[in-house]
């Protein structure tokens, strides 16, 4: 790690330069008729010490995000500014060292898949730093040792191979290998889809202590809005490569603005049975007037409200009563369709 | 549905043991358990603690070295427990379908979908191609598939995943089982997605009566959808009754715990609740309570023998020496409601 940016960081308690800026970001994966536009016009900021959620459905584009904010994407419009670098077009030599600097960790989705399985903890835990060089073998040991101290796994595993030990133990070796280079900004795959509601609570909470105790800023990418809400400050919600809302996640859980937003919200499976909106009232059915055919809002297909406006892909822009907040949407009627939605039928229709 | 008949018995379980390691552990201890026609019953728990297993013995599919050691199962009174390969081949589709957590695992993936499904109907139900045909599209009309005559021709690498789980809950009641199990079969679901699947599960029970054996390790999703829950814990049934009792009245502090846990659901942020410790390893002997080791509530009678099933109210029952301490119950009801 150079100096200037850990003293950046040190500085950086209110700050109000933003640690990851995203401009503008396209990405298309395949060429030709195979060609797919992944990711269309995103902007997204982290700021300092924050934990942000990144939620959308499959295929909507987080886990390309998160590799693009690395550099194993390479996007091709808009730029990836980290720490006031551009980091998206470097090449060759400059992005290799960047990229081995360890200053944005990704930890991948399923530990069993991303974790080599003839490596020990060690080994997985120590390969970073490794990479880098400059760092003898004893000193690499105590490090990993160290990684593991801080997400509650006993240095007695650092022997063991990734079928040896248990799912969320995996899951905690792989967030400890991204932690072992020191990184400045965390981004974490999916890092609770595949376990038990407890371990799930556990692993969340770990990232919250590791952002508490490390200030390390954390981008969690996840499915499960309900545990969401208990750790991260910030969710953005994307849809088919675009962000439609971002915001705090007190005021978008509270009041969200877009209807894929509530969506999402009212599916989620929980103990309790009373939503303010059922999903019924927020799905399109057969009777909803045709959406604007061809082009336009990403969401329109789905949207129950959608007028002949949504033909046109509207802006991320400010809510207006979202105060000092950062908080936007991308809905032509992010005021409009609550109402509407309130005099739906909350049951389905008999089919 | 203490107010109604008892229903229509589809599947029995009674008094399950299933050996695993080739008989060296027992890995399911004495599940009972019943599923009657157009009834939903979730089966909860952590990884590990025997419902899979518990779901394949009565699919008569359990992994090599795993069996039934002690304990019948049965269909809708005809005993299957020691049935043959032969046997149970007659009764897959017929009589128990059955979908997972991964469906496209489950298709070739070189071949249509609706031919897929066309052969089921012409294997098991001697249907000629055209009636097949027929039948498949009306079958994927059921399970909430648009424009079904075109997914017909589709291979399962051109459907998402919330499609092919449709596609394989078609399959599962096409030969027109009275037993439907679903082992995890909307955990790698968009959450979208899933509660789509969860509303189409409920449907067809309403139309076709069907019983569903629902295996989840999410008490919120038993919560959508089930009528009653056994709730399991290294292999044993610790707490099981109709779904609202169990919501609103957990007497096992296991399932207590499991509560904790659980999505409450009003996105309100709050300190994330985790279970201490550790399940027992599968085949662990332990005297008495096999929760005793992680359970708050804990006291000496726990460790000193076997504990039964208490019976707590209509088909209400929990395995806890303490299950009827009011102290304990007011304790964990203020909890609950101060959420």
């Amino acid at each position: 790690m150079t100096a200037p940016i850990t003293d950046a960081r040190s500085a950086s308690g209110t700050a109000t330069e933003p640690l990851l800026s995203v401009e503008g970001i396209d990405v298309v994966l395949g060429r030709g008729w195979r060609a797919n536009h992944v990711l269309s016009d995103v902007n997204l900021k982290i700021w300092p010490g924050e934990i942000v959620g990144l939620v959308g459905e499959t295929g909507s584009g987080k886990t390309t995000l998160a590799r693009t904010v690395v550099g194993l994407v390479r996007p091709r419009k808009g730029r990836v500014t980290f720490h006031g670098t551009q980091i998206s077009g470097l090449r060759g030599a400059a992005s290799r060292r960047e990229r081995r600097s360890g200053h944005v960790q990704l930890v991948f989705q399923d530990p069993l898949r991303s974790l080599d399985p003839d490596l020990t903890v060690a080994q997985l835990v120590g390969e970073g730093l490794k990479i880098r060089g400059g760092v003898d073998p004893a000193e690499i040991e105590r490090r990993a040792a160290g990684a593991l101290a801080k997400v509650g796994l006993d240095a007695t595993l650092l022997g063991r191979t990734p079928g040896q030990i248990s799912g969320g133990q995996r899951q905690r070796v792989s967030i400890a290998r991204a932690l072992a280079v020191d990184p400045e900004l965390l981004f974490c795959d999916e890092p609770v889809s595949a376990l038990d509601a407890s371990n799930r609570n556990y692993i969340l909470r770990l990232l919250g202590d590791l952002r508490d105790n490390l200030g390390l800023p954390i981008v969690i990418i996840s499915h499960d809005l309900s545990s969401l809400a208990g750790i991260a400050d910030r969710v953005v919600v994307l849809y088919r490569g675009r962000i439609v809302e971002d915001g705090p996640v007190a005021r978008v859980f509270t009041a969200p603005r877009h209807p894929y937003t509530a969506l999402l919200m009212a599916s989620a499976p929980s103990v309790q049975h009373d939503r303010p909106l059922s999903v019924h009232q927020l799905r399109r059915t057969a009777a909803d007037p045709a959406p604007p055919a061809n082009g336009g809002c990403v969401f329109a297909a789905r949207c129950p409200f959608a007028i002949d406006a949504c033909a046109v892909q509207p802006a991320l822009e400010p809510v207006p009563e979202a105060g000092a907040d950062r908080w936007s949407a991308a809905c032509h009627r992010h005021d409009q369709w609550q109402a509407l939605a309130r005099e739906r039928a909350a049951v389905a229709a008999p089919r | 549905m203490s107010g109604k008949p008892p229903p229509d018995e589809v599947l029995s379980i009674d008094d399950l043991h299933i050996s695993v390691h080739d008989g060296a552990a027992t890995a399911v201890r004495g599940i009972t358990l019943s599923v009657g026609a157009g009834e939903i019953v979730g089966l909860v728990g952590e990884s590990g603690s025997g419902k899979t297993l518990a779901c394949r013995a009565a699919l008569g599919v359990l992994p090599a070295g795993c069996a039934v050691s002690r304990g019948t199962i049965s269909f809708g009174g005809e005993d299957v427990t020691d049935l043959s390969r032969r046997g149970w081949e007659r009764l897959h589709g017929t009589a128990v379908g059955a979908v997972f957590q991964d469906p496209a695992s489950y298709l070739n993936p070189n071949l249509t979908v609706g031919g897929q499904l066309a052969e089921v109907l012409r294997v098991k139900r001697g249907m000629r191609r055209a009636e097949a045909h027929q039948t498949t599209v009306e079958l994927f009309t059921a399970v909430g598939l648009r424009n079904p005559e075109r997914v017909f021709h589709q291979i399962p690498a051109e459907l998402s995943g919330g499609m092919l789980q449709r596609v394989m809950i078609a399959i599962a009641i096409s030969c027109g089982p009275r037993l439907l199990i679903a082992d995890e079969a909307t955990t790698a679901l968009d959450v979208t997605i899933q509660a789509e699947i969860i509303e189409l599960l409920k449907d067809l029970r309403d139309q076709r009566d069907l019983a569903v054996l629902f295996v989840s390790h999410d008490l919120a999703l038993i919560r959508e959808l089930c009528d009653r829950v056994v709730v399991f814990y290294a292999g044993e049934a610790v707490e099981t009754g109709p779904v609202e009792e169990i919501i609103d009245r957990p007497r096992h502090p296991y399932t207590q715990a499991l509560l904790r846990v659980a999505s409450v659901g009003d996105f309100q942020r709050r300190e994330l609740q985790v279970i201490p410790g550790q399940p027992p390893q599968v085949g662990e002997d332990i005297d008495g309570c096999r929760f005793a080791a992680r359970c708050p509530a804990a006291i000496d009678a726990c460790r000193s023998g076997p504990v039964d099933l208490t019976r707590l109210g209509p088909g209400h029952q929990a395995r806890c020496v303490r299950a009827g301490d009011p102290e304990l119950a007011a304790a964990a009801e203020a909890e609950l409601a101060a959420r």
